[in-house]
Formats: C-alpha cells, sequence, structure tokens
C-alpha cells in the first residue's frame, strides 16, 4: 500500500490540511463494495426492468411488449387482491408491533433486576430463523389438537367443543399470519424504545412530575415525544421489510387458501417459477417499489440527519 | 452414423425372428464407448426403497459398462420447476424422467432427442405401451420419450367403515359422495371424504380425472382449445364445490398440502380419500416396523382394513389421470449413445421386476413383455390387483386431444384447482368461475398455439 | 409505587410466556412419536420421552448435509461481509472525499432493496455465472443484504469513537491502513463482533435466495431442506420439531454470549441514527 515516504508526506499534508486527499484511500477501501453494489444489486435491478417490458416466459426467449405487463397487473383482480392483502398484513403488524414494544419498552425500563436477562429472553424470536417462526406458528394454529397449540388448550379447557380451523378461512389465515410477523418482530421494537427510553434524561420527568403530571401524563408528553425519532425509524424500517417479506407467508400458507395471503414477493415468486411468466412475475414486484421509494426516502431523510453532522 | 447403426441393429433383430428377441432377457445394447459418464434425473417419490432400487439399476448398468451415472433427483412438488429452470440455465441432464405433460412440452421448446428409431427398437425387444399412453411420448407422429411405468391414483376407503354403515364400495363419484355424507361423523372427528383441491398431483389429478370422467375436456381431439362453459363442466363444479359447502370434509381441507390427506386417511380422520399407492407402503411399512404385539394388530387389522379401489367413474367413462413417466434424452447429451443404451437397460423386464419388488405397488409398467413379467407380483391382494389394472384407466393430460405444451401448461398453471378454489374460498358463483378459468385457458392456447 | 411494580412483574411475565411458549411448544413435541402427536397423545408432556426424533433426523434424512451447508455459508457470508464492511465503514466514517454523503446514503438505500425484487434477475445473473445450484450462488448473492446493514452499523460504530489515538497513530508514522488496523479495529472490537454476528444470523436464516438459487436438495441449506420435509408424503412432525430445536439452539447459544454487544449494536444504529 503506502510506502513510508508517502505515509512522511501524507502526515505532512495532514497537518497543514487535516484529512484531505483521501480519495484515493477511499476509491481502494470503497471498491469491493462498489463491485458488489453494481455486480450484484445494480445491474440486477437494471435487467429486473427490461425484464418487465418483456413476456419471457422460462424455456421460451423473450419478446418486448411495452407495458402489456403492467397493463394487465393493473387490471388484473388477483393483483388487486395481493396489493390489499400486503398493506393490511404490512400495517397490521406494524400497528401491533408499536404497541407491544412500547408495552415491552416500559416493562423493561421499570426493571431493576435482571434487565438484562428479560432483555436477552425477549430477543429471542427476533435471532430465530423466519422459517422456524413460520412453521412454529402453523402449528400452533393447526386444526388436529396434537399439533395445534391453540386448539389443544381451548379444547382441554372447555371453551371448544370441536377443533377450529383457524387458518382455513381468508380472515383467520391473514390473522395468523399476522401474528407470526408479530411475534417475530415486536422485540426489536421494545429493545429499541427501551434504548430510547433510557436516552431520555431524568431531569425531563423530574420536571414533569413537579408541575403535577402523573405518570399516564409523563408517559404522554415525555416519553412518547422523546421516542419520536425512534418510533418513525423503526415503523418506517419495519414497514419497508413487510410489505417484502416472503417467509412467513410462504411457508404458512403459500399464500393460501386461494389467494388470501397472497403478497407481493410470494405473488411474485408464484407467478416467476410456477407459472413460470417472468416477466409478469418481476412486474409484480416492480409494483411495490414507488411504496418502497417513498418509505426510503422518508427513513434517509430522517436517519441522515444526524449523520451529515 | 448414429441413426446408421440403429436402423442396422433393428434390421438385423428382425431378420433373426421376434422369437429370437423373446429369448433374449433384456434389450442388446448399442456399443458406447468406455468411461462415458452421464446425467440421470429421476423422480423421488415418496417410497425410498423404490428410489434406491431406481438408482441401483442405473449403477448396473454403469458397472456393466464401465460408465458413469450421477442420478440427480426432482420431487412432485418442483419436477416442472427444475426442468425449466435447467433448460433456461442450459445444463439440463443426460437422461431425465419426464412426467405426463413433460415430453410435450420440452420436444416443443425443442429440447428432446427424436428417438423414434430407437423407440421402434425398444418396441420390438419390450413390447408397445397401451394405446392410451401412447399420446404421452409421441408427438407429429415422431417419439420423443420411452415410457417406463405409470403411477396412477386410486380411491381409498376404509372398509370397516362402510361396513358399519352397511354402505356400498362406491364405483362413481356421485356414489362417492353420497358414501362420505352417510359415513360422516363430524362429531368424532372423523368425515367421509378428505379431497383438497390444491396445487399438487391429488389435486389437479382429481379435477382432470372428475372432469374426463364426466366428458369435460378444454382441448378437442386434435389439441386445440375447446370452451368449457358447458352443462357437464357445471356438474364437475358442483361435485368439487358440494363436498365442502356440504360439511363432509375436515374444514382445513383446502389448505392442506400434498401429504396432508395422507396423514388424515391413515389417522382415521376421513373415509376416502384419492391417492397414488404410497398410502398402502406406508402401512406396511408401519407393520414392518411394528414392534410390540398391540402395535402389531393395530397396524395388520389397517392393512387389511384399507382398500385401494379404482379411482371412482363418471356419466362419460372412468378416467384417471396419473404420472406417466417416461425417459427422454435431452439435445444437450454428450453421448445420445449411452444414454440411449441407458435407457434400454431401465426398460429391460429384469431391471423393471427389480425395481417393482421394491416399489410397492406403486408403479404400473407399460410395456408389454415388462407387464408380463410383474403379473404374479401384482396379484399379491385385491389392491395389488387394482395397482396392476392402472394402465386401463390412464388418460393423459389434454384429453381427448393429445398431449401439447398448451395442455401441459394449463395443467401447471393450476387454474383447474383454483377454479372450485374461488367458489369456495372466494365465494364466486360457479358460472363467475368457469368463464374465469376458461378465459385463463384461451389465454394460454392463444400464447402457446396449439 | 407498589401497584405499578405488580404490573411491571405482571408485564414481564406476560411477555416472558409469550416469547417462551411457542419455543416449548415445538420443544415438546420433538420428544413425542408420530403416534403420540398424531393420536393427541400426552399433549403438554411427552410421556414416554423418547429421542428417536433427533436421532432419526441424523441418522436417516438429509439434515447434516443441510446443516454443514448452512455453516458453511454463514462462515464464508460472514468473513466476506466483515471484511468489506470494515472497510468501507472505516473510509465513510473517517476519510473525507467527495461523495461521501452520497456513499452513506445508497448504502442505507442498498439495505431496503427488497430481495423480493431481485431474486428473479439475480437469477438470472447466476446462472450465467453458472453459480446457480451451488453454495457459490449464496456467497455472491448474501453479501448483497449483509453488506448493507454491516457497514451501516459500522459506520455508526466508527463514528462514536474518538479520533484522537488514530491521529496520534498517524503523527507516529502510520499508514492509515496501519492505523485502521492497529488502533481503530481493536476499539471497534464490540461493533465488529456484532456485525459478524447480525452477518452470521442473517445469513443463516435466509430462505428465498437459498430456495430459488439451489435446486437439488443435497446441496441445499437447513430452512429450505425444512421446508421440503415439510411437503412430501407421509413425514415426520417429530423430525420436523427436533430440526427446527437444533437449528435454533447454536444460535441462540452464540446470542448468550454476545447479546449485550448485539444490543448496543442495535441500539447504536437505531438511535444514534
Amino acid at each position: 500500500m503506502l510506502s513510508r515516504a508517502d505515509a512522511g508526506g501524507r502526515i505532512e499534508a495532514s497537518r497543514r490540511h487535516p484529512r484531505r486527499g483521501d480519495t484515493g484511500t477511499a476509491i481502494l477501501l470503497l471498491l469491493p463494495l462498489l463491485v458488489l453494489v453494481v455486480g450484484l444489486i445494480v445491474y440486477p435491478i437494471y435487467r429486473a426492468v427490461w425484464l418487465s417490458f418483456t413476456d419471457k416466459l422460462v424455456g421460451y426467449p423473450e419478446r418486448f411488449v411495452g407495458l402489456r405487463n403492467y397493463i394487465y397487473l393493473a387490471n388484473d383482480d388477483a393483483f388487486h387482491t395481493v396489493v390489499r392483502n400486503s398493506l393490511v398484513f404490512t400495517v397490521s403488524s406494524v400497528a401491533l408491533k408499536i404497541v407491544t414494544g412500547l408495552a415491552m419498552a416500559l416493562v423493561l425500563h421499570a426493571t431493576w433486576r435482571w434487565r438484562n436477562f428479560f432483555r436477552g429472553l425477549m430477543l429471542l424470536p427476533w435471532i430465530t430463523s423466519t422459517v422456524i417462526i413460520a412453521l412454529t406458528w402453523r402449528w400452533m394454529f393447526d386444526s388436529f389438537p396434537g399439533r395445534g397449540f391453540f386448539n389443544s388448550v381451548l379444547l382441554d379447557l372447555g371453551l371448544l367443543s370441536r377443533p377450529v380451523a383457524f387458518m382455513a378461512t381468508p380472515e383467520g389465515a391473514m390473522l395468523a399470519v399476522v401474528i407470526a410477523n408479530w411475534w417475530r418482530g415486536f422485540p426489536f421494537f421494545g429493545v429499541s424504545y427501551l434504548a430510547g427510553m433510557q436516552s431520555i434524561p431524568g431531569e425531563l420527568y423530574e420536571a414533569a412530575s413537579v408541575d403535577g403530571a402523573g405518570s399516564w401524563r409523563r408517559f404522554w408528553h415525555v416519553t412518547l415525544p422523546g421516542l419520536k425519532h425512534i418510533i418513525i425509524v423503526t415503523t418506517l424500517l419495519t414497514f419497508i421489510f413487510t410489505i417484502n417479506d416472503f417467509n412467513i407467508i410462504y411457508v404458512m400458507t403459500r399464500g393460501g387458501p386461494g389467494t388470501a395471503t397472497q403478497v407481493f414477493a410470494t405473488y411474485s415468486y408464484e407467478v416467476a417459477f410456477n407459472q413460470l411468466r417472468w416477466g409478469r412475475g418481476v412486474t409484480i414486484s416492480i409494483f411495490a417499489v414507488p411504496l418502497l421509494i417513498a418509505g426510503i426516502a422518508l427513513v434517509s431523510r430522517y436517519l441522515l440527519r444526524e449523520r451529515t453532522a | 452414423m448414429r441413426d446408421r447403426r440403429l436402423s442396422r441393429r433393428s434390421l438385423l433383430t428382425g431378420a433373426v425372428g421376434a422369437s429370437a428377441a423373446l429369448a433374449l432377457p433384456r434389450v442388446a445394447a448399442p456399443q458406447i464407448k468406455k468411461g462415458a459418464n452421464l446425467r440421470l434425473w429421476i423422480l423421488k417419490t415418496y417410497v425410498e426403497p423404490t428410489n434406491k432400487a431406481v438408482e441401483a439399476a442405473a449403477q448396473r448398468w454403469a458397472q456393466k459398462h464401465g460408465a458413469q451415472v450421477t442420478v440427480e433427483y426432482f420431487t412432485f412438488e418442483d419436477m416442472q420447476t427444475k426442468y425449466v429452470a435447467a433448460i433456461e440455465n442450459k445444463n439440463t441432464p443426460d437422461v431425465g424422467q419426464l412426467e405426463t405433460g413433460a415430453p410435450a412440452r420440452f420436444a416443443g421448446m425443442g429440447q428432446l432427442l427424436d428417438l423414434t428409431t430407437f423407440a421402434r427398437q425398444v418396441e420390438g425387444d419390450i413390447g408397445k405401451a397401451p394405446a392410451n399412453v401412447a399420446p404421452v411420448t409421441v408427438l407429429g407422429g415422431k417419439t420423443y420419450a420411452l415410457p417406463w411405468y405409470i403411477m396412477p391414483a386410486f380411491w381409498y376407503v376404509w372398509r370397516d367403515e362402510f361396513e358399519k354403515k352397511k354402505v356400498k364400495l362406491p364405483s362413481t363419484f356421485e356414489d362417492a359422495k353420497a358414501a362420505a355424507t352417510a359415513l360422516n361423523r363430524p362429531n368424532d372427528n372423523f368425515y367421509g371424504l378428505g379431497q383438497s383441491w390444491n396445487r399438487t398431483a391429488d389435486g389437479y389429478g382429481v379435477m382432470q380425472g372428475l372432469m374426463y370422467s364426466y366428458g369435460v375436456g378444454w382441448a378437442n381431439k386434435d389439441g386445440k382449445y375447446q370452451s368449457i362453459k358447458n352443462a357437464k363442466m357445471q356438474q364437475v363444479m358442483k361435485w368439487a364445490t358440494d363436498i365442502y359447502k356440504e360439511g363432509i370434509q375436515p374444514a382445513d381441507t383446502l389448505s392442506w398440502t400434498g401429504s396432508q390427506n395422507n396423514e388424515a386417511f391413515i389417522a382415521k380422520k376421513i373415509a376416502q380419500t384419492s391417492n397414488g399407492p404410497s398410502i398402502t407402503f406406508a402401512l406396511e411399512n408401519a407393520l414392518a416396523k411394528a414392534t410390540d404385539a398391540k402395535d402389531k394388530k393395530m397396524r395388520e387389522d389397517a392393512v387389511a382394513n384399507h382398500v385401494a379401489l379404482p379411482h371412482p367413474a363418471g356419466p362419460d367413462g372412468r378416467r384417471c389421470w396419473g404420472l406417466a413417466l417416461s425417459f427422454g434424452v435431452f439435445k444437450t447429451a454428450k453421448d445420445p449413445e449411452a444414454a440411449m443404451s441407458l435407457i434400454a437397460h431401465l426398460l429391460s423386464p429384469e431391471e423393471t421386476v427389480r425395481v417393482m419388488n421394491d416399489s410397492h405397488g406403486q408403479f404400473s409398467p407399460v410395456l408389454d413383455k415388462a407387464r408380463a413379467a410383474t403379473r404374479d407380483y401384482f396379484g399379491k391382494n385385491e389392491n395389488y390387483r387394482n395397482f396392476g389394472r392402472a394402465a386401463e384407466w390412464f388418460v393423459a393430460t389434454g384429453w381427448p386431444g393429445p398431449v401439447t405444451a398448451a395442455a401441459a401448461e394449463v395443467q401447471a398453471s393450476n387454474v383447474l384447482t383454483d377454479a372450485p378454489a374461488k367458489v369456495i374460498v372466494d365465494k364466486w358463483s360457479v358460472d363467475q368461475a368457469i368463464d374465469w378459468a376458461d378465459k385463463k385457458i384461451k389465454e394460454i392456447y392463444d400464447t402457446l398455439g396449439a | 409505587m407498589k401497584p405499578w411494580k405488580i404490573a411491571t412483574v405482571l408485564g414481564l411475565v406476560v411477555f416472558a410466556l409469550i416469547v417462551l411458549v411457542p419455543f416449548w411448544w415445538i420443544a415438546t413435541m420433538s420428544f413425542k412419536t408420530y403416534e403420540q402427536i398424531q393420536f393427541a397423545q400426552s399433549i403438554y408432556v411427552p410421556r414416554p420421552f423418547t429421542w428417536e426424533n433427533y436421532t432419526g433426523l441424523w441418522l436417516e434424512t438429509r439434515f447434516p448435509i443441510w446443516f454443514r451447508n448452512s455453516v458453511v455459508t454463514a462462515m464464508v457470508v460472514t468473513i466476506i461481509t466483515t471484511v468489506i464492511a470494515c472497510l468501507s465503514g472505516y473510509a465513510v466514517a473517517r476519510l473525507r472525499f467527495p461523495g461521501r454523503e452520497a456513499i452513506a446514503t445508497l448504502i442505507l438505500v442498498l439495505y431496503l432493496v427488497p430481495p423480493a425484487l431481485l431474486f428473479i434477475p439475480l437469477y438470472r445473473v447466476l446462472a450465467e455465472l453458472g453459480a446457480t445450484n451451488s453454495l457459490m450462488a449464496l456467497f455472491l448473492s448474501y453479501p448483497t443484504f449483509t453488506v448493507p446493514f454491516c457497514t451501516w452499523l459500522l459506520i455508526g460504530f466508527f463514528k462514536a469513537l474518538p479520533t484522537e489515538l488514530e491521529e496520534a497513530a498517524l503523527v507516529d508514522g502510520a499508514t492509515r491502513p496501519q492505523a485502521l488496523v492497529r488502533v481503530l479495529l481493536p476499539l471497534a472490537a464490540p461493533g465488529i463482533v456484532a456485525s459478524a454476528i447480525f452477518a452470521f444470523t442473517l445469513s443463516w436464516n435466509e430462505f428465498l435466495y437459498a430456495l430459488i438459487f439451489i435446486t437439488d436438495e443435497t446441496a441445499t441449506t437447513v430452512p429450505v431442506g425444512l421446508n421440503l420435509l415439510i411437503y412430501g408424503d407421509v413425514f415426520h412432525w417429530g423430525q420436523l420439531m427436533a430440526a427446527s430445536v437444533i437449528t435454533t439452539v447454536p444460535v441462540v447459544a452464540l446470542y448468550m454470549f454476545i447479546h449485550r454487544w448485539m444490543v448496543e449494536g442495535l441500539a447504536a444504529g437505531a438511535v444514534k441514527g
């Protein structure tokens, strides 16, 4: 790399002009990242866009068809269902996660002994493989009493006389996948909010108490505003990830029954790999991009405000 | 060069006479270079001993010829996608086992070698397949694959349940539905039927059997699109949706995976279901593994009590969809002669019988001499006799027309099982669903021609 | 004060139950026989207790191969990711060059690009490279999501570290790379470990790419293998549960030791913005 002589000159330079002329080093250091990014992200995106304008059917050569895929999907009621499902799935999961995340953070914040232990314990769902989480919850909701937790317990408690097939109806299936997604994600929210709460200065609470605010008012007027930044960031991040989630729904329901839980990612997979229509499959994912861009733009604005300091 | 040598051989065998050919235990293999290296793709069935037996048969060929065979598997779930991915990536195997619609599809894509001459030789040595199987492998007068066996579906029932309620064993779809209603005991968690309209052969295979038995086809005799908007299809859809509406099935049947009907049947939660012989295998296997006396007795009862009936008939006849497995050679094969030699070896009656013995009745060979050689095996009991007769009721995808790329695509697109699902789950009317399905089928035929 | 204490304890108990009950459910089932599960015997505590699912899984199925593949992939990807993330993170955090902010934004944006958009064209690219149907496909594709995330994490970490020690090293005649390795890395060790653990976990748990890029079931990873086990014919629920337990245990164990750092890393990323 740089020789001693250069180092000498460089240090001279840095004494006079701190940290200028780093571009060479920077390029060198960033090279692997740029190669990765251009070759395996940017280039595929470009090809994705190109594919969306063709009628590529696997095994046959592709033909340019312009906007045909887009028009087809815009008029396809299966796709309308997919969009609706994706939004329902995402918004419900995120809402649940915010609320339970706050609750979890409050509980942990108020815990003195073994806080680290409990915080660690509660992160368990977050580190578990999504496939295993999906399988687990599929069994939890199973309709055979030997396999389904809820059926076993409710039957034994006498609250049910016959096993219920929770995932057999569209609503039930959506509820099941939302719960699985929520369970997987709320610890991340909880831990983030906890970290946020811990960085709220104690004086603000004291000041509020002095002003006569009870615990609820303190929460509303001190805690929540203090967490505003985190809440926004985590919500946006989760929204972005969930709207394109594949694993949970694919493993739990494959998008069924019918198309009741089909979302962007699973439908794109189905069209591309089962119906072998790559042109249309890619277009499905591209439809989610505007939502994505909006989300990314917002996140960037919030997260980068502090970075550029 | 290749064709010349083969035709000389068939001339020779023809000259020597049919009886001489009969005397040969297996097909005289074409000369292949030593050190040939082949990739063979075979179906991974649910009966593990069968898979191992096929692999062993292939390795025997390899040893005999000083060649190498690498066996790779595909499953029921990914059999379409895996091949198509290989075609897309230009790394197709040398020899591939092809399911019912695959020869049509892949030959249509120009991927398979024309095996007409080789097929004639095999015909001379091992015999022909029955007429209803031939359409699978012959396209436009040319043969693209050699059929080996059929893996059909049967109608499994628990005899004791039928006897208890004095219900006759069903022969038609209407019988089956009536029986299901009679045997239904939801309070005991026992249901009369377990038929899922899912995206596996248990779903689209039965749907096709239902359609064809009622005389409905989405393609005509020439393989061209014809509309399914008729009264017979209405009857088909009625059967397909009534079994859900009338509560004679467990509530979550529609979301069953490929294996859940097996489990439900074996656990005696349903009285009837359509399935391949793998249920018999599972029961026989469990009996073989049973340790204590009580367990053993329970399993013996299960084996004795379960009946594999011929698949139900409809007003138009008894037609059952099944997997017809054949061997094709891909154009990317570097050593087509070795490939054909391997196929001839596997199709020989001797090898077929060996694999059969490990198959627990899963598959029914189709070439004459192989069928003859396995007659004893299928005489074991009533179930096995039905297994052996499977070729009689077999019809291929796209009945009454030939198997075409478009027909195979219709099956692969899941439109057949999605149609009843839309009525059951999304509460569409039967007419709406039929219209929707018809539109989708027409679209496929418009894109793929034929 | 008292009512809050009770509420807190209650809250802890409820959350602990919510988190633990599903794990307990699969663990319990992993110790039951097929019959016990099918016929709903001894639902809550398996009696008799059996290890047959674990032994069966290890001896009769392809699980050991899948496990090995998952381990290999996770390790290779973690190494690739950590190296790239350190280099890139250092460059963005410490060096001044035109376009620095743009790169920082780009890294964040890249993390947010969904695999669901990329998987089809990425499949074609990898096929053209001849990488499909082998772990190489994963070695190449996994960094597309691990590197942006870990780089982002490390940027935050590096920025939080004081620059004085580095400056001192530079003044003493070290080159930048030397300063990076001798001074910064030891200081940033917790962050780097956290980043490595994240990369490992993301890799270990990944499903979609493994499902699509690898079709040969002897060459695939555990998540896909598990999924394959389900859609067979008659099969073993108990073994599937056992597989779930076995797959989760290493990550949990790993995590027990470093969860502190991991949480700090998370917090650094989330809080510090």
